[in-house]
């Protein structure tokens, strides 16, 4: 599959790392992308954050207060990191049971956390809007 | 090609069932038990079990069951076996018998050392063969397998470096290292530093250094590395690490490439850790069990694991010690899977100081001409340059970006050419990896068969590709959802039974 | 002429080199630096015939007087137990002996259905749902619940009874070095044994992790206050961790009966020779629940289908939370295990089926019985120390004289007598650990009394 084959939707935005970030009212909505779940294959257990958790947003070198938990598939797993620092509100329990969604619809019903963040405007020019990320991906390969 | 099929017992529906699904209730059992004394036992009625669903069988239907299910199993007395950093050699029988003899099998480990002095005097002499064959000066036998001992290996860096006064936390790791040792230095409480590896497949000497400091525990290396190449800046590598004070921690997986050519200890490894199932020919027993002795520099023997054994020259007996003030303490109950000691001992005397060497050439003549037949660029590729040692990696990018069939399609399709295929999408620096280690068990007409099967699934992929993804067809069982397996774990009957649509 | 292991001949070697373009051997060993090249071969011995390896180490072993030519009275954490031919039979089928890792499930259905009724059987055993594919030991499979019950709680305390093997608790302190474990030992009552409930209390905190005790005891009574340490353990938040002599359970109650989260043992006894004390077969299982499972240590084989639908198959699961994916975050860095042993478990659990289990069990148990009765009225002789019911071990005290002078008068006689406990229980004076299994005889059992009674007569 090449580059352009990958959803990128617009009015996102997005990490190095395959996160991508909606803003909502005072709040963003967190999840992984197309291309992220295309290279994982069928996932097969999502591991949530805690809810009132506290995260830095990505950058390197990565350590754990970065990290908001994990996407498993049969033999691999992907750490996923937060595109934005914050405070963990909300996270998609419907992961538990059906982690398959984040395969089928990546961008809304396998959303995986809220986050209220502390710094959007300083920390969102870091991240790539979709136009920057489709780019990213054609780079990659 | 050879016209192959596994056994595939099939009863209804279903293969072979399980053994909770045989057998009449009420009545039969397997075996009859001797009646005792017959004394009363006195223990309260709280504390005694009401019952226990565990299947009543005959002894025929036992074994034939066990037979069946062991005829649906692949094994290196049946077919080539090059899974990669496994050593899958031959496992000569006459061990077994030895390790069978009573004077193995039936000793206790607390009996009096005088009425031990055997299995003693065994494991004396392995620690010393052994000991030869690394270089190094103490050998421990108490390891279970070789993430056992790589662990025992970490607990003597963390005790060398407290009796020194000094808290080193890091170790540093190859990206191209196996699972256990990132794992096995987690574990032991030290924080993993990666290195990568530069464009000839070795350790990146620049990015070493800049990870070399005074927090560095130890270095963990395969050498040969995971990718089959000798590391030969070792020299250059270790003086690196001991400058600044780390120690050198050598996993042995890959012994088999180099044994009775190199010695570990001569490129300045502090500690070693063998694999007597790999390079020693005892046999994996489907995961186990193994043996992982670990061989120290004279520095880091105080710290070994308690007993040690000795041998009193002037009584002529060998004994245990246990006054070892400094010893780490104990890994495991008691003194290692002695009946896999007898059995790598077994292995070293016939094979002698000659026979060691040739079965590292036998070894990586194989592996390297593995690698100049199959490695033409079109289908399968090396990203490394150089001759390999006991092992090869290709890499299959070029058959997938021509025909989209993978590396893990290519496995499953040389499954039915009787073939056991190798380990692949590993090591995880190698797109599409397929890693062979042929070992020197094979003959040149069975890697010459191996080739020519590679070759038609290449060939395959390329004319039948839809052939080559419903592989295998000639197991006992096709593809399996290993994607539902894991979503839905069903881990034992007990789990099915809940779990079932009723 | 090269080794017969060795399938190529030097002609055959040859032409494989000039294929590569090769002359001699030593060019695809360049790599290696000249001055770490072994000169003169190593300093073995030559090859050896088969005939020769067989007598050499026929003959080193003859040195060792095994239990089957004189009766022993050893168990303390390996037991000897009869071990049916055909269960060594099958696990000497070359087809379940010399195979890997069943990584390629297609071609590994018979070990991959072994290893998964080894789980079933030990879940039903101790009464869980769950059990993986084993571990090296006990005292590994105790070192592994340790750092398990941690990580599940995010916890840092391990409670555990003061009577317990000190080889075993050596090895649990270098499991729980790595992520700093404080380990808290739990006094036992003088006269029976039993764990010290008060203090257990005092001592289960927010920060407890796990409590542990043996069921029996590592000195042969039976913890019989199992519903009262349940609750105490779970009052807290703490999981509830049990070590099993796995035979003792065809009798015993299952632990997860009585609220285990974590039951762990030595799975030797389930048809495998005792070997020295290795191999052995580390039992691990747990509660099927999820925050349970994703921590859960080493191998597990699942169940499930074909990809087309039709077929039941087994395969290797949740290989996540292992080394080879998770690396230095895996739930533990094992990868060989003692899957063999766990299938001669297997056969061998098929084999007696609950009622031979129980038969066994029982067998062992009353041996004990008579055993301690007959000691219990030599002059000079204690038995046993604690009151308590026991299984198929118990404690002996020798009151006139040490009991490494009593083993080495026993063994003169023709025994092998109890484990000396001076090393790891000096509270308890001169005293020895005695096992009974189905193997003795009562012609052993009295003569071992007639030959304890003659020594303490002197």
């Amino acid at each position: 599959m090449g580059a352009s084959e990958y959803e990128v939707r617009e009015g996102l935005f997005y990490s190095k790392e395959h996160e991508w970030l909606k803003v909502e009212k005072g709040q963003v909505r967190v999840g992984i992308t197309d291309y992220a779940q295309d290279k994982l294959g069928d996932v097969v257990y999502v591991e949530l954050p805690v809810v009132g958790r506290k995260v830095k947003q990505i950058g390197e070198p990565k350590n754990r207060d970065m990290e908001l938990g994990a996407v498993e598939s049969v033999k691999a797993v992907s750490t996923v990191y937060s595109p934005i620092s914050g405070t963990v509100k909300e996270v998609n329990s419907t992961l538990q049971e059906r982690p398959e969604i984040i395969n089928t619809s990546p961008y809304d019903e396998g959303w995986i956390c809220v986050v209220v963040p502390e710094d959007l405007d300083k920390e969102i020019k870091t991240l790539m809007d979709a136009k920057a990320y489709s780019e990213y991906l054609k780079n990659l390969g | 090609m050879m016209n192959y099929h596994q056994a595939r017992w099939i009863c209804e529906s279903c293969l072979e069932p399980l053994i909770f699904e045989m057998g009449n209730k009420g009545g039969s059992r397997g075996i009859l038990l001797p009646r005792g004394v017959g004394a009363e036992i006195n223990i309260p009625e709280k504390m005694l079990r009401k019952s226990l669903n565990i299947p009543e069988l005959s002894q025929p239907e036992v074994v034939r069951h066990y037979t069946r299910l062991s005829q649906m199993n692949f094994c290196v007395d049946t077919g080539f076996y090059p899974l990669g950093s496994c050593t899958m050699k031959y496992n000569p029988k006459v061990n077994e018998e030895l390790a069978d003899l009573d004077e193995v099998a039936n000793i206790h480990p607390d009996q009096d050392e005088g009425t031990v002095q055997g299995a003693l005097e065994i494991m004396y002499r392995l620690e010393r063969l052994l000991c030869e064959i690394t270089g190094m000066s103490k050998m421990c036998l108490q390891p279970s397998a070789g993430a056992h001992g790589e662990f025992l290996g970490m607990l003597l860096v963390r005790a060398y470096f407290r009796a020194r006064g000094e808290t080193r936390k890091e170790v540093i790791i190859p990206d191209s290292a196996h699972g256990t040792n990132f794992a096995s230095a987690g574990m032991a409480g030290f924080n993993v530093v990666v290195v990568p590896s530069n464009n000839r497949g070795r350790v990146d000497l620049e990015a070493l250094r800049a990870a070399v400091s005074e927090k560095t525990a130890a270095l963990m290396m395969t050498n040969p590395n995971t990718l089959g190449l000798f590391e030969d800046e070792i020299l250059e590598i270790s003086k690196m690490v001991h400058d600044a004070g780390g120690l050198l921690y050598y996993d042995g997986a890959n012994l088999n490439g180099i044994i009775g050519k190199a010695r570990p200890g001569d490129m300045g490894f502090d500690i070693v850790h063998l694999n007597l199932h790999k390079t020693f020919s005892t046999p994996h027993g489907g995961g186990g069990p193994g043996s992982g002795p670990v061989g120290v520099a004279e520095k880091l023997e105080e710290f070994l694991p308690v007993p040690v054994i000795e041998y009193d020259e002037e009584q002529g007996r060998f004994w245990l010690n246990y006054n070892r003030p400094h010893s780490i303490g104990k890994i495991k109950s008691f003194f290692g899977n002695f009946g896999v000691l007898v059995k790598a001992y077994a292995y070293i005397l016939s094979m002698g100081a000659d026979g060691l060497k040739e079965a590292a050439e036998a070894a990586v003549i194989n592996a390297n001409y593995l690698m100049h037949k199959l490695a033409d660029g079109k289908s399968f590729k090396v990203n490394y340059d150089g001759p390999c040692k006991h092992e090869v990696v290709l890499s299959a990018e070029p058959l997938k970006r021509e025909t989209g069939v993978t590396a893990r399609d290519v496995v499953k399709r040389l499954l039915d050419f009787g073939l056991h295929p190798p380990t692949y999408y590993f090591p995880p620096i190698v797109p599409e990896a397929l890693m062979i280690e042929p070992t020197e068990t094979e003959s040149k007409e069975e890697l010459d068969r191996f080739i020519a099967a590679m070759k038609a699934v290449a060939q395959e992929a390329r004319t039948d590709p839809g052939r080559v993804k419903a592989a295998p067809t000639a197991t006992a069982i096709g593809r399996l959802d290993e994607t539902r397996a894991s979503r839905e774990p069903i881990l034992s009957w007990r789990m099915y039974q809940r779990l079932k649509p009723k | 002429m090269v080794h017969p292991y060795i399938p190529n001949s030097r002609e055959t070697r040859d032409q494989m080199l000039r294929e590569m373009g090769l002359s001699d051997v030593e060019e695809l060993f360049k790599d290696i630096p000249p001055e770490l090249r072994i000169k003169r071969g190593l300093d073995l011995p030559p090859a050896m015939p088969e005939l020769a390896v067989v007598n050499h180490v026929k003959s080193v072993l003859s040195k060792n007087l095994p239990f089957t030519k004189m009766p022993s009275f050893l168990g303390g954490g390996v037991w000897p137990h009869y071990v049916p031919a055909h269960v060594r039979q099958i696990v000497k089928r070359a087809e379940f002996l010399t195979s890997y890792t069943p990584y390629q499930p297609e071609t590994s259905q018979g070990m991959l259905q072994a290893l998964f009724e080894f789980q079933s059987l030990v879940a039903e055993l101790v009464g869980l749902e769950v059990a993986n594919a084993s571990m090296y030991d006990w005292a590994t499979s105790l070192g592994e619940a340790a750092l398990m019950s941690a990580r599940v709680t995010g916890r840092s305390k391990f409670i555990l009874p003061k009577i317990i093997s000190k080889d075993r608790l050596s090895v649990l302190e270098n499991y729980a070095a790595g992520p700093s474990l404080e380990l808290v030992e739990v006094d036992y009552d003088r006269e029976t044994g039993q764990v010290d409930l008060d203090q257990l209390a005092r001592k289960v905190d927010d920060n407890t992790a796990g409590v542990y005790i043996e069921n029996p005891s590592y000195l042969g009574f039976l913890e019989t206050q199992v519903d009262e340490i349940a609750e105490l353990a779970h009052s807290k938040g703490a999981l509830f961790v049990v070590g099993v002599n796995p035979i003792s359970l065809g009798l015993l109650r299952a632990p997860g009966d009585y609220g285990a989260d974590i039951v762990i043992g030595e799975g030797q006894p389930l048809g495998n020779p005792v070997s020295f004390g290795g191999p052995t077969l580390g039992i691990f299982a747990c509660r099927g629940e999820q925050r349970l499972l994703r921590q859960l240590p080493g191998r597990l084989i699942g169940m499930t289908k074909t990809v087309d639908g039709k077929d039941r198959g087994f395969c290797m699961v949740l290989q996540t939370r292992e080394q080879h994916i998770r690396r230095e975050k895996a739930t533990s860095n094992i990868c060989s295990n003692e899957a063999l042993c766990a299938v001669a478990a297997a056969v061998y659990l098929a084999t007696l089926g609950p009622r031979g289990l129980r038969e066994l069990a029982e067998v062992c148990a009353a041996n004990a019985s008579y055993l301690m009765k007959q000691l219990s009225q030599i002059e000079g002789i204690k038995v046993p120390l604690f009151k308590s019911p026991h299984f198929n071990e118990f404690t002996m005290q020798c009151t006139r004289g040490s009991i490494s002078w009593l083993n080495a008068e026993l063994l003169k006689r023709g025994f092998h007598g109890g484990k000396p406990l001076r090393r790891e229980f000096p509270e308890l004076g001169e005293a020895a650990l005695l096992c009974t299994t189905e193997l003795h005889t009562k012609e052993n059992l009295d003569g071992f009394v007639e030959a304890v009674r003659k020594v303490m007569e002197g």
